[in-house]
């Protein structure tokens, strides 16, 4: 017989093999192998947590071929990590586009050779920036699938089969959050190159301060704090680009900065070694200086 | 009709289609489980559920409790076979297809006593436990099982036992004993038992 939720129930089986096929077994620790994504025919994304060892690593594909692997890159602070096969065997998973809360995802994991494992759920929030352990995540996203042991590193999935971000419980917090695919891809590209996520850098010391109503009409937006500077380094960036004592900094590139972890998202990837906006009030007026952020060591 | 009023309807289908064959199990020293019916007076269980085979009784959707015999179990698979005297019953139709992760599923069963609740998830993982005698092949669902839906069916999406839920597995874990097995289960126990016929698959 066939109805709509025999139809729907095919589509998540569907999804779930389409996906599974980019989905790889990562063994890269003692204990508990995990999950990972192909992310191009010889690089797999997987969460950074899970690879304990540099030498010995195997990957298991969706066929059951083990082929060897290389840590290619790390970033801890968004628990990602990229690992590259010894010849190009994978099949790249397609990525989905912005989360919506409400949607329906399945998060997906190879924890074992016994085949693709399976949770449905749906997106509960999207949130972010967010400090982690051992540094920043941009952006996240929430559900309440199921993450099973070894789910780390593996794909959410839209009901398409198509990648909506990564899943890690390694941030703690007592749930797993899933990175988004655009991040973690962006993430990837960059450890792909440098091996590393650079962080950006301008030699400012500053804290939280609110900005006054005037000062926000003078802003022509409503927005409630910046970041006072409270000490600028000698030949640092911000020094370079003109930056004061008493400035208040309260945009970068157009986006609003409140607080630092605003900051500290808006200072990394792309931006290092670019010459960017940063706008400020200085005396109560706006001000924008060109500052080119420099690469934090 | 829009997709989710399609979704609701086909549920209340299921729903109305399984009622029938869903049944309480009640052990007077462990308290109570549930079953399915399997044609000719025949429930289907856990094992742990059937406890030591004695003052058992099975509530239908429409009448009892009845005296229930046991006939048959299995210790390592957890399912135990139930004879009442009641026939005439639909039986359950158990799933001949391959389980398939990502696939829907729902267990219909008496969570923490409420009768016929039915809670949905997905198939995660076809796989295997291990017990006294070796592997037995299981099936993982994201499924919130509770004590009182052991021995009830975990359904696919076209209203077939997948399974039967058993808590006793997994520890917190929702596993249950897939179709094959009670397939070969309820086979036995035709083979070694005259009488009436065990089940075919046409409701």
């Amino acid at each position: 017989m066939s109805n709509v939720l025999v139809e729907l129930s095919n589509a998540m089986v569907a999804a779930a093999e389409k996906a599974g096929a980019s989905t790889v077994l990562v063994s890269a620790r003692r204990r508990m192998s995990a999950s990972g994504i192909v992310y191009a025919a010889n690089l797999i994304l997987t969460a950074d947590h899970v690879v304990e060892q540099e030498e010995g690593i195997t990957v298991t594909l969706s066929d059951g071929s083990v082929l060897g692997a290389k840590l290619a890159g790390r970033d801890p602070g968004s628990d990602l990590a990229l690992l590259r096969l010894e010849r190009p065997a994978g099949k790249p998973a397609e990525i989905s586009g912005e989360a919506k809360i409400g949607q329906l995802a399945l998060a997906l994991g190879r924890p074992s050779t016994g085949g693709i494992e399976a949770s449905l759920g749906v997106v509960s929030a999207v949130g972010g920036p967010v400090r982690t352990p051992r540094g920043m995540l941009d952006r996240y996203i929430r559900t309440d699938t199921t993450p099973y042991p070894g789910f780390s590193g593996g794909p959410l999935v839209d009901s398409e089969g198509r990648v909506i971000g990564l899943n890690t419980s390694g941030f703690g917090y007592g749930a797993a959050l899933t990175i988004p695919a655009d991040l973690a891809w962006s993430v990837a590209a960059q450890l792909e190159k440098h091996g590393s996520v650079q962080r950006g850098y301008l030699g400012i010391r500053s804290q939280s301060v609110e900005i006054s109503e005037p000062a926000q009409k003078v802003l022509k937006r409503e927005q409630a704090a910046g970041l006072v500077i409270i000490g600028v380094e000698d030949d640092s960036p911000a020094e370079t680009g003109g930056l004061m004592v008493g400035d208040i900094l309260v945009g970068i590139e157009k986006h609003p900065i409140h607080d630092h972890d605003e900051l500290f998202a808006n200072l990394a990837g792309e931006a290092v070694g670019k010459s960017i906006a940063v706008e400020i009030l200085r005396g109560g007026k706006p001000e924008t200086l060109n500052i080119k952020v420099g690469v934090r060591a | 009709m829009n997709l989710t009023s399609q979704f609701e309807s086909a549920l209340d289908d299921l729903m109305t289609r399984i009622r029938g064959v869903l049944v309480v199990v009640n052990n007077k020293r462990q308290g109570a489980g549930a079953g399915v019916l399997a044609g000719d007076g025949l429930v289907l269980t856990n094992n742990h559920v059937a406890g030591d085979g004695h003052a058992l009784e099975v509530t239908l959707e429409d009448g009892g409790p009845y005296m229930a015999k046991l006939v048959k179990r299995n210790t390592d698979a957890d399912l135990a076979l139930l004879q009442i005297a009641e026939h005439g019953h639909p039986a359950a139709i158990f799933s001949t297809r391959e389980p398939r992760p990502g696939e829907m599923v729902f267990a219909y069963g008496h969570p923490w006593g409420q009768r016929n609740v039915l809670t949905g998830g997905v198939l995660s993982a076809v796989t295997t436990a291990h017990t006294r005698s070796g592997e037995i092949p299981i099936l993982r669902s994201d499924v919130q099982l509770a004590p009182g839906n052991s021995g009830g069916p975990l359904l696919n999406a076209a209203g077939e036992v997948l399974g039967l839920n058993a808590m006793i597995f997994g520890g917190d874990q929702s596993v249950a004993i897939p179709a094959s097995i009670i397939r070969e289960f309820l086979a036995e126990a035709h083979k070694s038992r005259p009488g009436p016929t065990i089940p075919g698959d046409v409701m």
